[in-house]
């Protein structure tokens, strides 16, 4: 075993959404930090090498190899952000095995590699708010959460002003407003839709998606604007969306506090009894198999929900039988993912002489209209929100027409109708069934695999109903004819929305972490990941992620300042 | 791809550079391994899909399918299941007319499916067929396969690889469509007018439209 003799103040583990902005505002407060990425270096710029290919130059155009992916990407190829040109970005399910329970169908999709998944995520960015914090009290599912809106909002405004998201301001209370850089602009059919469905549904607002795409440039950070492009999860040199590669880490490497170690899989945190509390890590090299540890005097771990688990309770010690800092017994249960479906798909008529030029990064938002003020959720007490958008078709549509020749060509030349796409996000309560666990099965280093146990339940599927309906209803108040909704949601995992594991909480006998995200058990451990998370609202959680650990950095900063650290 | 070159039984690896060379594929980019003996298509199944990817997307104004290689496209595409075309046919989809050529595990053998369609349909040897016979003849198979409430058609998936393969090729994206990689900006509402061609780099509308 091989020692890093360097003292380390701090060992972040996971170099992706939470672990680039715990990095940052380690060094930042002057602290020498260690990031440990099990997957491979991605240099910002120089290592996108899809990034401006056609299609016409990769051997599968695009597509991509099905042989090749049946056999080495049998669940990430299910993502929809998954092709020939973004398959770098994505883990060989070959080579990074997980189980699942009886009966659950849980598609987990990762990527290993440094900055993790915010190559490749939707970067939709929205604020919780109380509806969310107050939710968990209202209903009695779960466990209170130990903070309110109030404490996040300043952490949610520092991160919407480092990452860059722009937006529109509405005014909504159960989608506060942030720091947002102008907006992106709905299109004319969107544009035409909102009037219409607000004219009949007050409470139902088409909004721009709210994401971590610039729209002016941040100079100063080497950060261009948004091309329109489109491809983001091909790697942007623009550096246009929020990535750790574009954001935090030159951020945090600027301070010259900031190590980086990749291709290291962190097995086990260090535990002693005597002092309650970590005293570093160890992993193994993923090529070598070597094996290495270090020490620090605070521990992060980022390393995305399910892997933080997965670590800690792969930490069990003798004096920590059930895993690190699970004296509750709740470490690893009530994990959640939003239930998605496509509620409505329907045509748009009367804009025939209407386009667009552009590949805008984002679509629409529809912020929750249920269970706010009043419960009015048949059969569900938390919300859902619809995103999607209208588009106007190309070649593809040939696929299901008949039609060969030079007519049939002619026809696919033009611009295609306009389509709206509703999908609804519904909230995942979170329940002590939904719950992992370690796996007897190892992987090749011999780590335990993570065995996975998720169902939707009857609130979600209600939502989901609900979410149809209200589709069409909205559709038909715009003019649109549904051509098809649904109303069963897709695999577990598939909103790649998995959150919970380690949640927060008010006392250490029912939760693992303080209002600090740390450690109930184990003051110098924070775990600052989706794993904290103690309900899962129906918003795109990485914007919450990224707040909440920058507000547990600066409480970990002030604590080892003060000396109780 | 240049009609007549000679397929490489052995190891697709040298069709693959052939392709690559012809279409513009850096062949560093070629990862391929041998095709199995039941993928190697014979001359005449070459000949067979280029024409057949020609009758569907003709030379107009812009290049057709056959000139920028989509016959081959299609066979490769086969050889490793893009559009689930390795998976099993779902049982009640195998009539006594696909039977004969179902794989053990399942799936079918769309080549010889093809040939062996195009050929009854012409009564004989459908290259003997004029043309328009020719034309017709596909756009029959066509009509039945693509009818709402069809029943399954092997054809379906024929004609989807066909599209890719056409409409991912430089002259197919670019010239008979427009690409265009880095727009630059977001034009929300412009007026569409009539010979706007559409886009084969409006990602979003490849998947969904």
């Amino acid at each position: 075993m091989a020692e890093v003799s360097t003292q380390f103040d701090a060992i972040v583990v996971g170099s992706g959404i939470t672990g680039g902005w715990a990095a940052k505002e380690l060094t930042e407060a002057g602290l020498k930090v260690l990031m440990i990425e099990r997957g491979r270096n991605i240099d910002h710029q120089v290592d996108y090498a899809t990034e401006q290919k056609a299609p016409w130059e990769l051997p599968f155009r695009g597509v991509g190899d099905a042989e090749q992916y049946a056999r080495d990407y049998p669940v990430q190829m299910l993502n929809r952000h998954f092709n020939e040109f973004t398959q770098g970005h994505f883990v060989n399910d070959r080579e990074n095995p997980y189980q699942t329970g009886q009966g659950t169908a849980f598609d987990w999709f990762r990527g290993y590699q440094l900055g993790g998944r915010s190559l490749t995520w939707g970067r939709q960015c929205y604020r919780w708010s109380d509806y969310d914090f107050e939710g968990n009290k209202r209903d009695g599912h779960g466990t209170d959460w130990p903070i309110r809106y109030a404490d996040l909002a300043p952490w949610y405004d520092k991160v919407e002003e480092f990452i860059g998201v722009s937006g529109a301001a509405e005014g909504l209370p159960q989608l506060p407003d942030g720091r947002f850089q102008p907006a992106m602009a709905l299109n004319v059919v969107e544009q035409a839709l909102r009037e219409r469905i607000l004219a009949q549904y007050p409470d139902r607002l088409i909004t721009i998606g709210r994401t971590a795409n610039l729209t002016q440039a941040k100079e100063g950070e080497g950060r261009g604007a948004c091309q329109n492009r489109n491809i983001c999860a091909r790697g942007c040199s623009y550096g246009a969306y929020f990535s750790a590669q574009s954001s935090t880490l030159p951020a945090a490497m600027k301070t010259g506090r900031l190590t980086v170690v990749t291709d290291a899989i962190v097995e086990r945190v260090d535990y002693d009894a005597t002092q309650r509390r970590v005293t570093g890590v160890r992993w193994v090299d993923r090529n070598t198999g070597e094996r290495s540890s270090a020490s620090s005097r605070i521990v992060f771990l980022n390393a995305g929900a399910f892997n933080s688990v997965q670590l800690m309770l792969n930490s069990a010690s003798e004096a920590m039988p059930n895993g690190l800092a699970n004296a509750s017994g709740v470490l690893g249960t009530h994990i959640m993912d939003h239930a998605n479906t496509i509620s409505a798909l329907a045509m748009v008529p009367g804009f025939e002489d209407r386009t667009t030029y552009g590949n805008r990064p984002t679509g629409i938002v529809v912020p929750r209209f249920r269970n706010l003020d009043q419960l009015d959720g048949d059969g569900f007490t938390r919300g859902y929100s619809f995103q999607g958008g209208a588009l106007q078709g190309t070649w593809t549509r040939g696929k299901r027409m008949a039609g060969i020749g030079q007519g049939f060509k002619d026809e696919l030349q033009k611009v295609g109708p306009w389509t709206m796409v509703l999908v609804a996000f519904a909230e995942s309560l979170p329940r002590a069934r939904n719950r992992l666990v370690l796996s007897k099965q190892t992987d090749r280093h011999g780590i335990p695999q993570l065995e996975i146990h998720f169902a939707h339940g009857k609130e979600e599927l209600a939502a989901l109903a609900d979410a149809k309906r209200e589709a069409g209803a909205m559709m038909a108040a715009g003019g649109a004819q549904v051509i098809m909704g649904f109303d069963q949601p897709n695999n577990g995992g598939t909103s790649i929305h998995e959150m919970g594991g380690a949640r927060m909480g008010h006392d250490r006998g029912s939760s693992v972490l303080n209002r600090w995200s740390q450690a109930h058990d184990v003051p110098n451990l924070f775990v600052t990941d989706g794993a904290q998370m103690s309900s899962s609202a129906c918003q795109n959680p990485s914007l919450t992620y990224m707040a909440l650990t920058a507000r547990a950095c600066d409480y970990a900063v002030r604590e080892l300042q003060a000396g109780r650290l | 791809m240049s009609e007549g070159a000679p397929w490489d039984r052995r190891d697709f690896l040298g069709a693959a550079t052939l392709l690559a060379l012809c279409i513009g594929v850096p062949v560093a980019t070629v990862r391929l391994s041998k095709l199995d003996e039941d993928d190697e298509p014979s001359e005449r199944v070459r000949d067979m899909m280029a024409e057949v990817t020609e009758l569907v997307i003709p030379r107009t104004d812009t290049p057709g399918a056959r000139d920028v290689g989509t016959g081959d496209f299609v066979i490769l595409a086969l050889a490793h299941g893009l559009s689930g075309t390795k998976a099993p046919v779902a049982s009640g989809a195998i009539t006594p007319a696909l039977s004969s050529f179902m794989r053990r595990d399942g799936s079918l053998r769309y080549l010889p499916w093809l040939e062996r369609t195009l050929d009854q349909a012409a009564n004989g040897d459908f290259f003997r067929r004029t043309p328009a016979e020719r034309e017709d003849i596909l756009a029959k198979i066509d009509a039945a396969a693509m009818a709402p409430g069809a029943p399954w058609s092997p054809w379906v998936a024929i004609k989807g690889l066909i599209l890719t393969g056409y409409y991912t090729s430089q002259a197919g994206a670019s010239q008979e469509l427009r690409y265009e990689l880095v727009p630059g900006r977001f034009d929300p509402d412009l007026p569409l007018r009539p010979g706007d061609r559409a886009w084969s780099s409006d990602w979003t509308a490849v998947e969904f439209g």
